[in-house]
């Protein structure tokens, strides 16, 4: 009953919502959007995919929205929506097929890349979410168990596990070339 | 306790992630195979973030905005709808009850008898039960007037 007061009230006072709070969402949205375009990108290999999810983590993070809420947890919990949904679309043919990266202007070490591209392929899409949030967003333990709904001593285990094994798709790539 | 990994990973990736390295950490990344492995991991993935990244285009914030409206919008609808579905079930409930409470009724009692046994006792009864008919039919209406007097 309380979601449905907060849903109705956020629709019925839609309108009259002040520019400071728009000018926030408008705040957060930027430093927000793009790393979490980049983890939906990442953890489901599809670009398609990661814009549409992101603009429904964002609607439902609008929709849900606790009255307080600082930066810090709004991006966790902003986390945890893209999880949420990653983890509930409906699969499709099309995901057995992760997408090459398009050429770009970013200077980058092109084996290293390719290697990436290769070894995330190999692995579980829970461990390709831990991967990234791990080393790219750089999240602690609890950080990471806030972001996906898991326990924080699982995180530890799961995390070195996927580790392992990006190492070992990984490693052996970069001795050869 | 087995050890799952190095307890100086965490420092090695903030490390990476700020920029602020220690001299002891470089040579305990030089030493360590799991925080060299993790470090070469961690910055593979940046790169391959920040290449993905450039494809990202993110729809102007204030679309977003609407769109969450619109979709609030048809959730209070949606459940309005809802309430209103089992109101008016529990309406042709009420006029069924009523007219099988009536049928037997009428059926026990001469219908010249009707009015003449509508003393005291029974105006009381149908008193109460056109009160409970006015709260229910309130309750129905209220949430229809509220939501009219609204703006949006």
């Amino acid at each position: 009953m309380e979601d449905a007061r907060t849903i109705a009230d956020w629709a019925t006072t839609g309108r009259e919502q002040t520019a400071a709070g728009e000018e926030g969402f408008r705040q957060l949205y930027e430093a927000t959007s793009r790393p979490l375009w980049g983890y939906l990108q990442h953890a489901s290999g599809r670009a398609d995919v990661a814009d549409d999810l992101l603009q429904e983590t964002f609607c439902r993070f609008l929709l849900r929205k606790p009255p307080a809420m600082d930066e810090a947890s709004a991006r966790s919990y902003l986390f945890r929506i893209a999880t949420n949904l990653l983890h509930n679309r409906p699969r499709s043919r099309d995901d057995d097929a992760r997408e090459e990266p398009a050429e770009c202007s970013v200077e980058i070490d092109q084996g290293v890349r390719l290697d990436v591209q290769a070894a995330m392929r190999q692995l579980k899409s829970r461990e390709r979410e831990l991967l990234y949030l791990a080393y790219v967003e750089g999240m602690s333990h609890a950080e990471i168990a806030a972001a996906t709904g898991l326990g924080t001593m699982s995180i530890r285990i799961l995390l070195y596990r996927a580790r392992q094994k990006a190492g070992e798709f990984l490693e052996p790539k970069r001795s050869g070339s | 306790m087995k050890h799952l990994s190095c307890e100086h990973e965490i420092g090695v990736i903030r490390a990476l992630h700020s920029g602020e390295w220690t001299s002891e950490l470089r040579l305990h990344v030089e030493e360590c195979q799991d925080c060299g492995q993790s470090l070469r991991l961690a910055e593979a993935l940046r790169q391959t973030a920040a290449h993905a990244q450039v494809r990202c285009s993110p729809p102007d914030p204030h679309w977003i905005l609407q769109r969450a409206r619109r979709m609030a919008r048809a959730i209070a609808l949606r459940r309005i709808a809802l309430l209103m579905a089992a109101m008016r079930t529990l309406a042709a409930l009420y006029v069924i009850a009523v007219a099988a409470w009536l049928m037997r009724g009428y059926a026990a009692l001469q219908y010249r008898e009707v009015a003449a046994s509508m003393h005291g006792a029974n105006s009381e009864i149908g008193l109460l039960g056109a009160l409970a008919a006015a709260v229910c039919v309130a309750a129905g209406l209220f949430p229809i007037l509220r939501g009219g007097s609204e703006p949006g």
